[in-house]
């Protein structure tokens, strides 16, 4: 029994965790909002929608976290692929990165080679040919043929 | 109203708006037909292509992808037991048995032919409606479309799967992302936590995080079977027999007619009307035993009714400007962001984009149905393309897409902010849908509502003095009512089976 209260003390916080973190979504939105005018109800200012949206968010969260909290045995969290969450947010961060410096043919090929590492079997040799390759057809695609306004490289 | 869909024909028939047409469905199908990528994602990813067509074309294009999804959408689910779109999900009930018994050719087929067949209602029924909604549709004011919004977001949120509150929760997150930026009528900034921020959240950020970069997250390092089918068919035992086609007959017409009607209805969609259309099939089916063993009328009905509701979708968006779902949402934003306002002024003001549109989905409906056929050998061939060759792809075309929508890091970063908390939302059973609609229709309602409180002076009764915003309301009052007794006798339920 005692493995069981242990794991039901964590499942509890992880419960919390969902509406938690709407609720504080809802409190800092009113926080910011709360400064807007609001006008009168014939007159409303900007601030109106925002406040009464901010209230509505952070009651929805409270009623979520009641709700988490009395059904238990609600499906668990989907399972986590760090591998996957790793690789691809710093492909697309190491885009947005070096797009502006670098120029469009680098930052394609390190967004393709960093975004293959999420895949579990990846290895560096077809990786670097398969970057090099994508990256060809995507300076085909976006320069040659469509001719977005953006730099090939470095200047 | 004949002379209307000629003109909209005389439009669809200029080569170059052919070719996007085609292009359109040929992506469609072929989006639907790989799973793990679906027609939302393909429709964010084309929307900054858009900006460089004009508005009747970025239309057709984009609606091509949907409808053709539809269609494509059958292909893995038959052959491969997985539904490439979230519609297809009974096809595979009947659909894989048969294929598991060498007669997936048949399957196909029928398919097709339902899926057509029901397209071809859908389209008829939005040429019928298009005309008498949209008188209505005129005769609406702030009020009106304030509460229209109002019942919208609350369909959306009530009907859809999963937690209704949770739902309910995430159209009011959408709502508040659409806050973001100058106030239309004031020009006061909110939430402008940024400079950049200053002309809002952009939807293309929107989309392609929550539903382009998030599934990426989701499936790059998942393992998928690879039991890609090697498969023989001839043409001999594709056409059903003279009693296999009798026997359809009616399934299909029922399956329309379903899907008709849940497609025209806000909050449900495609999705929706096959479930149900196989629900009912199997309830009027003499033979009800032999469903789920590789049956053609359980197969044509579903098949038949996505594509009528995928088409009769669009009565609302393009009669009201109202989206139903996530789908029409982006469809409306992608008007937007071409300079149009849908609604009921688009039918008077732009004739030949409002009619061009609907008699795209009368010649679409036919391209997919003669390319469904003879390009299967391609389909199967693209089912053997491993996602994780396909991925990195859509990773660069996302960066670059966000990126030269309006040459702006921000953006990407903030799809890329986008896509993690469209993940962690899946993962805690937060379903990223309706944000979009809340996004999309958020502007719209406080819009018409401020609208309306400076019109009546602050008089909430307007809302129910009024004929047909009363009717919104009580079918406002009706949802939430519904939602309220359903979670009540769900609980009931559940009581009793635990104690």
């Amino acid at each position: 029994m005692a493995e069981f209260d242990d794991q039901t003390d964590q499942s509890t916080v992880n419960r919390l965790v969902r509406g938690g973190v709407l609720l504080i979504a809802g409190l800092v939105m009113l926080f910011f909002a709360w400064g807007y005018p609001t006008g009168t109800i014939n007159q409303m200012g900007p601030g109106f929608i925002p406040q009464t949206v901010g209230v509505l968010i952070s009651v929805l969260a409270v009623a979520i976290i009641v709700i988490d909290l009395r059904n238990p045995e609600q499906e668990d969290v989907g399972q986590m692929h760090w591998r996957g969450l790793i690789f691809i947010s710093a492909a697309i961060a190491i885009f947005a990165i070096l797009v502006d410096v670098a120029g469009l043919v680098p930052s394609m090929f390190l967004a393709v080679a960093v975004s293959i590492c999420a895949d579990d079997d990846a290895r560096p040799i077809p990786t670097l040919i398969y970057a090099s390759i994508a990256t060809l057809f995507g300076w085909l695609l976006f320069l040659v043929a469509l001719g977005l306004p953006i730099p090939a490289f470095w200047r | 109203m004949l002379d209307q869909f000629l003109l909209g024909l005389s439009v669809v028939l200029q080569p170059t708006v052919l070719i996007y047409a085609f292009f359109g469905v040929f992506l469609g199908q072929l989006i639907g037909v790989l799973p793990g990528v679906g027609a939302i994602t393909a429709i964010s990813l084309l929307l900054p292509v858009t900006f460089y067509l004009d508005a009747t074309t970025s239309m057709i294009l984009l609606a091509g992808i949907y409808y053709g999804s539809q269609y494509g959408g059958s292909i893995a689910s038959i052959l491969m037991n997985l539904p490439g779109t979230p519609s297809s999900v009974v096809t595979c009930l009947e659909g894989y048995p048969l294929a598991q018994s060498n007669r997936a050719g048949l399957a196909l087929f029928v398919a097709a032919f339902s899926s057509f067949v029901g397209g071809m209602v859908g389209v008829a029924i939005l040429v019928l409606a298009a005309i008498p909604m949209t008188i209505i549709a005129l005769k609406f004011g702030a009020p009106e479309y304030a509460m229209l919004v109002i019942l919208g977001l609350l369909a959306a949120s009530m009907i859809g799967t999963g937690s209704q509150i949770r739902s309910f929760a995430m159209v009011v997150l959408g709502i508040a992302l659409g806050l973001v930026g100058a106030d239309a009528t004031t020009g006061y900034y909110r939430f402008v936590a940024l400079p950049e921020l200053a002309d809002g959240i952009s939807l293309v950020s929107l989309a392609m995080g929550l539903f382009g970069v998030s599934e990426i997250i989701r499936n790059a390092s998942k393992r998928r079977p690879a039991n890609a089918p090697h498969l023989s068919i001839s043409m001999r035992d594709v056409i059903p027999t003279r009693e296999q086609a009798r026997s359809l007959g009616m399934p299909i017409l029922r399956g329309s007619s379903i899907g008709s009607f849940f497609g025209a209805l806000p909050g449900t969609g495609a999705a929706i009307a096959s479930f149900m259309a196989y629900a009912m099939e199997r309830r009027f089916s003499r033979s009800p035993e032999k469903f789920g063993k590789g049956h053609l009328p359980g197969l044509a009905a579903p098949e038949s009714a996505n594509n009528a509701a995928s088409q009769t979708g669009f009565i609302p968006t393009l009669t009201l400007g109202v989206p139903g779902d996530a789908v029409m949402a982006l469809i409306v934003g992608a008007l937007i962001l071409n300079g149009i306002i849908p609604g009921p002024r688009l039918m008077v003001d732009q004739p030949d984009l409002f009619w061009g549109v609907i008699a795209s989905f009368f010649v679409g409906n036919i391209i997919l149905l003669l390319i469904n056929i003879p390009l299967i050998k391609l389909w199967v061939l693209l089912l053997r393309i491993p996602y994780q060759k396909l991925y990195p792809i859509i990773v660069v075309m996302i960066c670059v897409g966000v990126y030269s929508h309006r040459t702006s890091v921000t953006d990407v970063v903030l799809t890329l902010a986008f896509g993690i908390l469209g993940y962690l939302m899946k993962n805690y059973r937060f379903e990223p849908a309706p944000v979009l609609l809340g996004f999309v229709l958020g502007p719209l309602l406080e819009d018409n509502f401020r609208r309306t409180m400076l019109l009546y002076g602050g008089d909430f009764s307007v809302f129910v003095t009024r004929p047909i915003s009363a009717v919104l309301v009580a079918g406002s009052v009706f949802l939430i009512g519904f939602a309220i007794f359903s979670s009540v006798s769900n609980r009931n339920k559940s009581n009793r089976a635990t104690t």
